[in-house]
């Protein structure tokens, strides 16, 4: 049907986001943030498994891994990646890790103590 | 006999025989003139009559042929429009991937879906073009895109995988097939109950069989079924009746077409319709190798900090420092940037800034 000469049009991809969630958008927990690490738990994959969920352990499993990340391999658009991984880490086979809080920074008025005896001795 | 000769009756009769038999004569001749004249009239009126009906035939041809290739350029502007859609949608989706528009952008796309295959089905009655080019995929993918492009597509739920992937060119004929006995599937059942599909390998190759828990088809449907889904099965898109019934033509024209079959005479074991799409093997290849594989290998490369800036994917690579080096790992013990002596006596002249500092501020030199 398509002959040579015809010119081809630029396809979008095979299988729609809204057919790999089922319809679902943003998972109704909202558990992960751009910088949620997750890895693969020691539970042994069913046999079968939709591939991006398969992807996406396949991804997770050489170390943690943030959400951020994975939707950037995946190319899928992020709210999709995370129903993938909240389905996933429902079942056990994702281990999830709070994104690292910031260190504690030292104390402002310290620091402006500091400041002030080195502007009094050389300033 | 002079008797005779003066009788006027004789001569009457003398002259008249010859009268008689040229009157006869002529009438005779004139009678199969005209029987061959008739003979002549009836055989070019059924030549008229012939030449008639076959103009007529032509002319709906032509017709026909100008209705459809009036379709085919018109849905050719839609479908170009629906890809174009598609794409759009895509980029939507992946720039609000994580606001709650990507709710409303995944009922757009799935719309899009709809309408695209609608311009689709047309266009392929009209012997027209498909309108997409496809790399090979797997027949999981296949029937998921089927999946995608009808409106009940939650209902639909697929049982098994199989390890066999579809050539690019049969990947959207037999999805559009698929969609489209899903499509009547969906519409002939209740509204709460799944469609099941399930992929079995064969001989010949791949069966993908779709069951409905639907009323069924009567003797009447099945033939209209059958009739629509043979290879010679009319595609007279003004027969289709109104409002026009494609799915069944569509199926049979695109397996015509590529070379598969479909069959709808079985019932399912739910009690509605079974479909069965036999994929030959000349339509099946080998999986292919995923793109771009996410390998659990390369991604163990990509966690440790070598010097490489970008994924094979061609994404900049993150350098774990911050965060990571949480993390236990070998790295948190490489190559410190400073001896020990060092880092001493930088906490010290540290110390000592602060202590002075702060006996600065007792000795009374308030900063105003």
């Amino acid at each position: 049907m398509n002959t040579p000469g015809e010119p081809e049009e630029l396809s979008a991809d095979l299988v729609r986001p809204y057919v790999i969630t089922n319809g679902r958008g943003l998972p109704d927990n909202d558990q992960f943030n751009l910088i949620t690490l997750v890895t693969t738990s020691d539970l042994p994959r069913p046999s079968q498994l939709d591939p991006e969920k398969r992807a996406v352990l396949d991804l997770c499993s050489g170390g943690l891994l943030s959400v951020a990340e994975i939707a950037g391999h995946m190319k899928l658009p992020i709210g999709i990646v995370k129903v993938l991984l909240s389905d996933l880490s429902a079942d056990g086979f994702l281990v999830v890790r709070a994104p690292v809080p910031p260190a504690q920074l030292v104390d402002v008025s310290l620091l402006q103590e500091v400041l002030n005896g080195l502007q009094a001795r050389f300033g | 006999m002079t008797h005779y000769i003066q009788d006027p009756a004789l001569w009457a009769l003398i002259a008249g025989t010859p009268l008689a038999a040229t009157v006869i004569l002529r009438e005779r001749r004139a009678r199969s003139k005209t029987r061959r004249e008739k003979a002549a009239i009836e055989s070019r009126y059924t030549e008229l009559e012939s030449s008639y009906a076959s103009s007529v035939h032509e002319a709906r041809i032509r017709a026909e042929d100008a209705t459809k290739s009036a379709l085919k350029s018109a849905m050719r502007t839609l479908q170009g429009l629906a890809n174009e859609q598609q794409l759009a949608i895509s980029k939507a989706q992946g720039k609000y991937g994580e606001h709650y528009v990507l709710q409303d952008l995944l009922e757009i796309d799935h719309m899009n879906s709809q309408f695209g295959r609608r311009a689709q089905a047309i266009a392929v009655l009209c012997d027209g073009w498909l309108g997409r080019q496809r790399a090979d995929a797997s027949v999981y993918d296949v029937v998921r895109s089927a999946k995608g492009r009808i409106r009940h597509y939650t209902r639909v739920e697929i049982r098994s995988q199989s390890n066999f992937a579809m050539t690019g060119r049969a990947v959207e004929p037999v999805a559009l097939a698929l969609a489209e006995l899903l499509d009547n599937a969906t519409s002939y059942s209740a509204p709460d109950s799944p469609i099941d599909i399930t992929t079995r390998t064969v001989p010949k190759g791949v069966c993908i069989i779709i069951d409905d828990a639907g009323v069924g088809m009567n003797e009447e449907e099945k033939k209209r079924a059958d009739h629509l889904l043979s290879p010679q099965g009319p595609t007279d898109i003004t027969a289709l009746g109104n409002p026009p019934q494609f799915g069944f033509a569509v199926i049979g024209v695109l397996a015509a077409r590529y070379g598969f079959s479909v069959s709808v005479d079985s019932s399912s074991p739910y009690g509605g319709v079974r479909a069965v799409v036999l994929i030959p093997e000349e339509l099946l290849t080998s999986m292919p190798e995923p793109e771009e594989a996410p390998t659990p290998s390369r991604t163990a490369e990509a966690a440790a900090p070598v010097e490489s800036t970008s994924t094979p994917g061609g994404l900049p690579k993150r350098s774990r420092k911050g965060s990571m080096s949480i993390v236990p790992s070998a790295d948190s013990t490489r190559a410190p940037a400073r001896t020990e002596e060092e880092t001493a006596s930088i906490m010290a002249a540290f110390q000592l800034g602060t202590q002075s500092g702060r006996s600065a501020n007792t000795e009374g030199h308030d900063p105003q």
